[in-house]
């Protein structure tokens, strides 16, 4: 008897217990959810659908008229384009450099614990502090609102993400396989392209895509340092700053298109999140 | 092997030759070579340009005016006269700290309630995350038109929530506005805390509870007792990063509220971003993010070493 009146007891607190943690999980599923879904039917809405007391949850005629106006009434896929230039090229030299970096730190200890602290340390650099000189920089050398001045600056802010995954990623390595093509007669570089890099593969490939998702995403250097040329896509929503002409469902368009790619990438990686958003610090 | 065959069909490199004297030197310098591109861009684009900034400080730095007169500590004056620079760094510590304690909170609630298998948990999971990968500029857009009436609805929702008419202008009302952008950051980054928390959670060693079960201690006891302390160094880590991006708080601003109504949601980074680059005064905005920048690396400092020594410890 004793023993059965326990165990319900316990059972009880479990069903509470269980209760309170899908509550926890389903109210927030649905604040992530809903102005997502708003913004995604928006997209294919009429006008006429905008304005409605009860608002329209979904269009009994679903148009795509928003999409080809952003696109081409707003510039946006001027901006889709740059977007894609400028992220792809960053996360190449992003991934690259940070790769050779982070292989140096982990392998020789380069520039003791300072030099990597240094370069995290550029993490927490707010861009406000420096973007003044940088844009003043870029005026004098012909880089503002080019291509390969909005890649220089993003190669360089997504450095220390590259850099410091790779640094964590590297470490975990085992050195025998480089020490034995030393032996074998590969130059230090030979060993690192032939032996270290295909190892660490996975890694470079996870830390690209966080590079990518980083610069797909930025606002604040684009907004800065380019103007009618060079803009990326979150730039182009400026357009749509207040919505005094009720351009809801081509801000909603612009919106989704720029959403989806990156949270489709963001899928891809997800096994690597916990070492992608602390920079390494943590194992996920 | 794959080293061993690649090492048979190297040309051996004979020595005295040019390249391998190239080639030796390169090996030679190999750690530095590596680390060199990435340095040189970070010190072109950080160091120099603080550098210059700092330059810039004490000079009259002007697009009208030619030359470039010193102009002592009249820039900084001119910061520390501005009752709105004070007004904006207090904005920027009270919305910073509130979303960073909320963030926290929720966080912590969702890392405990997704840290034990359920069916389903693998989905629930990447909706959880999909906040992280969209851009603050399209949260702050599309938060704008969640909220904004007429368009927005979530007066309609909550009206029929709370079963009487609610009319909230929330964007263009303090204290609405704040809960707004509140809302907004909290929607966006809660993920980023609860992705790492859940992390440390997980690698709690489970027999620390089977322990705490068989001494009979109660669930709350051995939160407080074993979850907590041992959970110590990943809270600090997430906090840490979420508070040195909550500071300088741009994006999600310029979209919901430009700052306004009227300069109410300035924060440091909005206001700098006003006085350079839509005022001009940019000696004036050098001189700010100067100020700015010293008062972040205190905390840097603190936390960030803090951090390290947690990490080798």
């Amino acid at each position: 008897m004793a023993t059965r009146s326990a165990s319900s007891k316990l059972s009880m607190r479990n069903l509470r217990a269980n209760l309170a943690r899908f509550l926890v999980i389903g109210l927030f599923v649905v604040f992530v959810l809903v102005p997502l879904y708003w913004v995604v039917i928006t997209s294919i809405k009429p006008s006429s659908d905008y304005l409605t007391v009860p608002p329209v949850w979904f269009p009994a005629q679903p148009t795509i008229i928003h999409y080809t106006a952003a696109l081409f009434s707003y510039r946006g896929l001027q901006g889709l384009i740059n977007s894609l230039i400028v992220a792809s090229a960053a996360t190449v030299l992003s991934a690259v450099m940070g790769t050779m970096m982070a292989y140096s730190l982990a392998r020789f200890n380069t520039g003791g614990q300072h030099l990597a602290f240094w370069v995290l340390s550029q993490r927490f650099l707010p861009p406000v502090a420096i973007i003044l000189p940088i844009f003043l920089l870029f005026r004098s050398w012909h880089l503002y609102d080019t291509h390969i001045g909005l890649i220089i600056a993003y190669t360089f802010m997504t450095l220390p993400l590259s850099v410091w995954m790779m640094y964590a990623y590297f470490r975990q390595l085992p050195k025998s396989l480089e020490e034995a093509a030393l032996v074998d007669g590969l130059s230090r570089w030979q060993a690192f392209r032939m032996v270290a890099v295909p190892l660490a593969a996975p890694g470079v490939a996870a830390a690209a895509v966080f590079v990518f998702i980083a610069v797909w995403t930025e606002f604040f250097f684009a907004l800065i340092l380019t103007s009618r040329y060079a803009f990326t896509l979150p730039t182009v929503f400026r357009a749509f700053l207040g919505f005094q002409g009720a351009q809801y469902g081509e801000a909603c368009a612009l919106a989704t298109t720029s959403l989806v790619p990156s949270i489709i990438l963001g899928m891809l990686v997800q096994r690597h999140l916990v070492r992608g958003l602390t920079l390494g610090a943590l194992r996920g | 092997m794959a080293h061993s065959t690649t090492s048979r069909n190297l040309p051996s490199i004979p020595s005295g030759n040019p390249s391998g004297l190239v080639s030796a030197w390169a090996d030679r310098h190999f750690k530095w070579l590596m680390v060199a591109p990435a340095a040189l861009l970070i010190l072109a684009l950080s160091i120099y340009p603080l550098l210059f900034s700092l330059w810039v400080d004490f000079v009259n730095y002007d697009f009208e005016i030619p030359g470039h007169a010193f102009v002592g500590f009249q820039n900084f004056a001119q910061i520390v006269d501005d009752p709105l620079a004070w007004e904006s760094l207090l904005t920027t510590i009270i919305l910073s700290l509130t979303v960073v304690a909320i963030e926290f909170l929720l966080g912590l609630a969702l890392a405990l309630a997704m840290v034990r298998m359920f069916r389903g948990r693998g989905i629930v999971m990447s909706i959880l995350i999909i906040p992280l990968f969209i851009s603050p500029v399209i949260v702050g857009q599309s938060w704008a038109l969640f909220l904004q009436r007429p368009f927005g609805p979530a007066d309609y929702l909550l009206s029929h929530l709370l079963g009487h008419p609610v009319a909230i202008s929330w964007i263009g009302e303090v204290p609405w506005v704040y809960i707004a952008i509140v809302i907004a950051d909290v929607w966006q980054w809660t993920p980023f805390v609860f992705v790492i928390l859940l992390a440390g959670l997980a690698a709690i060693p489970p027999h620390l509870y089977e322990a705490a079960e068989l001494d009979g201690v109660s669930t709350l006891q051995t939160f407080f007792y074993v979850t907590l302390p041992q959970m110590a160094p990943i809270i600090l880590l997430a906090i840490t990063f979420r508070l040195l991006d909550a500071v300088r708080l741009f994006d999600i601003i310029f979209m919901l509220t430009g700052g306004g109504p009227g300069t109410a949601t300035y924060t440091a980074s909005f206001y700098l971003y006003q006085i350079g680059f839509q005022e001009f005064h940019l000696s004036m905005a050098t001189a700010g993010s100067w100020l700015f920048l010293i008062l972040l690396s205190v905390v840097i400092m603190v936390l960030v070493r803090r951090l390290l020594r947690a990490e080798a410890a």
